[in-house]
């Protein structure tokens, strides 16, 4: 799949492949080639080098883009799958179970969002968005890490939790609210890595967490830039405006201190070669891992609790906190 | 198509633009949303905006909310100064600040204090739908987490009233995480302290509000015909076509799910909290 940015490598690929079709012998079309090949090395490192914040949500979307199978394959010696929230279903746009990396050999809860890779399988797992179904049966399985004291490690890849009927009937904001305080109490390490979408509520309920990593093409959104214009703008041809003004970028994140590692991605994304991206997402965790194994439940709980305490509260806030001892006068 | 619109209508009262809450106003008596029936402003206003014939609830600011709450002179306001600051520059951010606190004579959408009902002392939250739509910004979190603070430092039960659209966008990735911060905050008062978390849900209450600090309560209250829920009707409607059944979201339906323990007027709200503060706190 091209994206449209892409189009301008796209041409210049295919005509070389069709000059080389051509050329045989011809030094003149020789001399023609090598000129494309030098013009698509500039064209990509342009586009490639520059890319806005909306070329990069567009990238994270990428249905060849690595996805949480991909990275169970690579990552995992087992993965040991299980299903359900015990209150009403299955909800495939979220996967869950036991696991043991092949790094150290460490046995943790591994969960993440399994979007599919092609239309058939994207519509089955909902394009990542899970009902709450799908954040229920997340709870269970922060409590069964809790319950054996294993490490979570989550996989974020995520437009944002589902709107819809169904999933209003069943509490979609109550899944997400309980998931959110499971993981703030959370007696075990939580490591997670933004490895495509960070979309909302429904991704930070994976994502609370003492380390997070992010893909450099990867975001972490409020909202989707299309919704965001929509409503701002009124108009949502101005996703491009609102995917720069929100700071989503992996770039932006870390800025703002509110990711601890941006893990670099191949020139053009990803899926130009998952390989070397899917080992250094493993070897991310696995030294967050190292670093935060056999910490006591209670220091994991301090140290929670003064990065999300601090984090998004803009300086001018302390002045304001000058009324927080106000004298207890009858007012 | 133009029956469709107007079935949607219902789902989509806007935001109330006068201190009643009241769209049109001729400044003496008014058509009521609910009953259609001629209210007279006074009426509606001594009874914090509940319709005097059927009952409908309008929108009340946080002052008035904290009046009908709150023993009389019992409230003390904290971080009363407290500021948004546009910091991801976001287009246009400041004029709606400036026109919001214009609007509602408010520094932000909630205002946050400690309180007696009833004569028992309390940690107290109040949101106002009129500032950017009760939206929350890192000065809404920011406050949530203080007067859980004050539960926490002093012992207080907390009560938390809701009235919001969600995260504020125009703080981005700052209001997404006024979610995990408003969590961290929440779990800290309740490892450390037995006194109940009580959360009132008003009408509109939905997106990053619904999904962290208002359904993460003990004992959830919500007033009659409030809607409550995550995404709104219609955001469902546009993106999966679907028929919404009638009173979808409202808090008689949340209930109906389980998701709210009780529904309670508004004009009894004070007795019935100070009813659960002596059987709890």
């Amino acid at each position: 799949m091209i994206l449209d940015f892409e189009r301008p490598i796209k041409e210049l690929e295919d005509r070389i492949l069709e000059l080389q079709r051509l050329a045989g012998e011809s030094e003149e079309l020789q001399g023609e080639i090598a000129n494309l090949q030098r013009a698509l090395e500039t064209a990509r490192k342009r586009i490639y080098l520059n890319l806005t914040p909306y070329q990069r949500v567009q990238i994270s979307r990428h249905p060849e883009r690595p996805n949480f199978r991909t990275y169970v394959e690579a990552l995992t010696e087992d993965f040991y799958e299980l299903s359900g929230d015990r209150h009403y279903g299955e909800d495939v746009a979220v996967s869950g179970g036991f696991a043991r990396l092949k790094e150290g050999g460490r046995r943790v809860v591994l969960v993440g969002n399994d979007k599919g890779r092609d239309v058939k399988s994207r519509v089955r797992t909902n394009f990542g968005m899970a009902h709450p179904e799908g954040y229920r049966k997340l709870r269970r399985l922060y409590a069964l890490a809790a319950r054996f004291g294993l490490p979570i490690v989550s996989l974020v890849d995520t437009p944002g939790a589902f709107a819809g009927r169904g999933a209003e009937e069943r509490g979609q904001a109550w899944a997400i609210s309980e998931d959110l305080l499971a993981l703030a109490r959370s007696p075990v390490p939580v490591v997670s890595v933004i490895t495509g979408e960070g979309g909302s509520g429904g991704a930070l309920a994976m994502c609370l967490a003492d380390y997070l990593g992010i893909l450099e093409n990867s975001y972490l959104s409020v909202i989707a830039p299309e919704s965001c214009a929509s409503i701002i703008f009124r108009d949502p041809s101005r996703a491009e405006e609102a995917a720069e003004a929100m700071r989503i970028t992996a770039e932006d994140l870390a800025e703002h201190g509110i990711v601890d590692e941006v893990i670099p991605e191949p020139l053009g994304g990803a899926h130009k070669d998952p390989a070397p991206v899917v080992e250094a997402v493993g070897g991310a965790i696995g030294r967050a891992l190292e670093r935060l194994e056999g910490t006591d439940p209670s220091a994991l709980f301090e140290m929670r609790y003064r990065r999300y305490r601090a984090i998004g509260a803009p300086k001018s806030l302390e002045a304001g906190r000058n009324g927080h001892h106000t004298s207890r006068g009858r007012g | 198509m133009r029956h469709w619109l107007s079935k949607r209508r219902e789902y989509s009262r806007s935001a109330p633009e006068t201190e009643s809450g009241l769209g049109q106003i001729n400044g003496v008596f008014t058509k009521c949303r609910g009953c259609k029936k001629p209210v007279y402003e006074e009426d509606l206003k001594s009874r914090f905006n509940v319709c005097p014939n059927c009952d409908y609830h309008y929108p009340i600011s946080a002052p008035e909310r904290i009046k009908l709450l709150a023993d009389p002179g019992s409230f003390t306001e904290m971080a009363r100064e407290m500021r948004a600051e546009n910091l991801l520059s976001f287009e246009g951010y400041e004029g709606q600040l400036e026109k919001a606190r214009e609007k509602s004579g408010l520094g932000e959408a909630m205002v946050a204090g400690r309180a007696t009902i009833g004569g028992n002392p309390v940690a107290l939250a109040v949101m106002d739908f009129r500032f950017i739509g009760g939206s929350m910004g890192s000065v809404v979190g920011e406050k949530v987490a203080l007067t859980m603070e004050a539960a926490l430092e002093e012992d207080l039960p907390l009560i938390i009233v809701s009235s919001s659209g969600g995260a504020r966008m125009q703080e981005g990735i700052y209001s997404l995480l006024q979610l995990a911060k408003t969590s961290v905050e929440l779990v800290r008062y309740t490892r450390e302290r037995k006194k109940p978390y009580v959360s009132v849900i008003t009408d509109p209450t939905f997106g990053g509000v619904t999904a962290s600090f208002a359904t993460a309560a003990d004992v959830i209250l919500a007033e009659p015909g409030a809607r409550v829920g995550f995404a709104g009707a219609r955001v469902i409607e546009g993106a999966t076509k679907e028929r919404l059944p009638e009173g979808f979201q409202t808090a008689e339906f949340q209930r109906e799910h389980g998701m709210v323990d009780r529904i309670v007027h508004r004009l009894e709200l004070r007795e019935d909290v100070r009813r659960l503060l002596e059987l709890l706190a």
